[in-house]
């Protein structure tokens, strides 16, 4: 059994990156790598599975075959990630999102001529001197989500993990549509998520 | 810079890849006027990474690591050119991809003196996804909706009861908002709108013209 790898990350203190992650990206990307490979795969493949399977409405089968095709995009696509532009786990996560999201379309028999990376497309940031920035961004959102309330934390993870909209989740958890969208703001909002405010409502 | 952006429960579902595949294209084609919006879109992603992190790991055999690593043979990884510098005013990748051609390659349907109308396919079997082309100082008709009306100004501008919008803002209506856009006077304008019902022309002059419109979903 491949186990899920511990304590990966940034290193405490020194402020110097060492994100494990990053480090196998970059280098399956200058020199197909395999056994950078296989450390992201050990890590990542149990969590791309647990991901599929959060929906509950996919089959083993399926997670499985979206376990390995998340990971062969991974690889293939590993060129196109830039530690100074990106987060590997934020990337990795990204990647897995739209897999599932065509993997969904293919099994609904949607005739499109666009794939989810036509339409959410892996994010870069356009300013490298916010890394630091970014990152410190990252771990609050990581601290504050061990404090959020379990009403909040639990639309966030039927949203971004199950990925129900919030009209599903509102028909699942019996909730008006009102509430959920509330629960998800005021998390966002302690995550201190900052949205444009001047939007035609 | 677009002033007028989607709210935060669009932007969510967006990031979470949950809104509907039409709407996600009208969001992304945002993305490409507004840097504010696209910052809120990483971070949503942090978050959703963050949970993604601390999900339960399902075991997964070894095996399957075998399978993927015979598979990598025949998938190289695949070389990039240096991204291009993202061009002010350019045209969104998503219509660019949706498109083949310039906005005046496309067939443009004519539904009134000063208003056009041209359909793209996404696919998506629930939403109307058009290109509306209003000569400079034309009006559209008032109308009102049964359903939602997501709209994004990709050239010139329109105003209308509430106020006046430019390239790159993002409106999004809900039913029996009734509103008559005016293009600008100075240039002709052309927006995106993703509807889930179709249009109903409200005054009497058009209102012969509601059978006509039809949802072109698809
Ligand atoms: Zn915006």
């Amino acid at each position: 059994m491949v186990e899920s790898n511990e304590g990966n990350g940034w290193s405490g203190g020194s402020g110097r990156r060492t994100d494990e992650w990053s480090e196998c990206l970059t280098l399956i990307a200058a020199n197909e790598d395999r056994a950078a490979f296989t450390r992201l795969f050990r890590h990542f493949a149990p969590l791309i599975k647990a991901f599929a399977l959060s929906g509950s409405n996919m089959s083993a089968t399926h997670a499985d075959e979206l376990v390995q095709e998340t990971l062969l995009k991974v690889w293939q696509k590993a060129g196109a990630f830039n530690p100074e532009k990106a987060a590997a786990s934020t990337w990795v996560y990204t990647i897995a999102r739209n897999c599932r999201t065509d993997m969904f379309r293919r099994l609904q028999k949607f005739d499109t001529p666009l794939s989810a990376d036509d339409v959410t497309p892996e994010q870069e940031s356009e300013e490298p001197f916010s890394q630091l920035q970014s990152r410190r961004r990252r771990e609050r959102v990581r601290e504050m989500m061990k404090e959020l309330p379990p009403d909040q934390a639990q639309i966030l993870a039927k949203v971004y993990m199950e990925g129900k909209s919030h009209a599903e989740a509102a028909g699942e958890l019996d909730l008006p549509l009102g509430t959920v969208k509330s629960r998800v703001r005021l998390a966002l909002q302690k995550l201190q998520i900052q949205v444009e405010s001047y939007s035609y409502g | 810079m677009a002033k007028f952006h989607p709210e935060i429960d669009l932007l969510t579902e967006y990031s979470a890849g949950t809104l509907p595949l039409a709407q996600a294209a009208c969001v992304s084609a945002h993305l490409n006027y507004c840097a504010q919006c696209h910052r809120s879109i990483e971070q949503l992603e942090d978050v959703g990474a963050a949970l993604f992190d601390g999900l339960q790991a399902e075991a997964v055999g070894e095996a399957q690591l075998d399978a993927v690593l015979a598979r990598l043979d025949d998938a190289p990884p695949l070389r990039y050119a240096k991204p291009e510098h993202r061009e002010v005013g350019r045209t969104p990748g998503i219509l660019q991809r949706l498109m083949s051609g310039q906005y005046t390659d496309l067939a443009w349907k004519k539904v009134t003196k000063s208003l056009s109308i041209s359909y793209l396919k996404t696919g998506d079997p629930d939403f109307e996804f058009a290109l509306y082309h209003i000569k400079a100082g034309g009006r559209i008709p008032e109308h009102t909706h049964h359903g939602s009306e997501m709209t994004l100004i990709l050239e010139g501008g329109f105003s209308d009861a509430d106020g006046s919008y430019h390239q790159g803002d993002f409106l999004f209506r809900q039913p029996s908002d009734v509103h008559a856009p005016t293009a600008l006077q100075s240039e002709d304008c052309i927006c995106l709108a993703v509807l889930d019902a179709p249009l109903k022309f409200t005054g009497w002059k058009y209102r012969w013209m509601n059978p006509f419109l039809r949802l072109r979903a698809g």
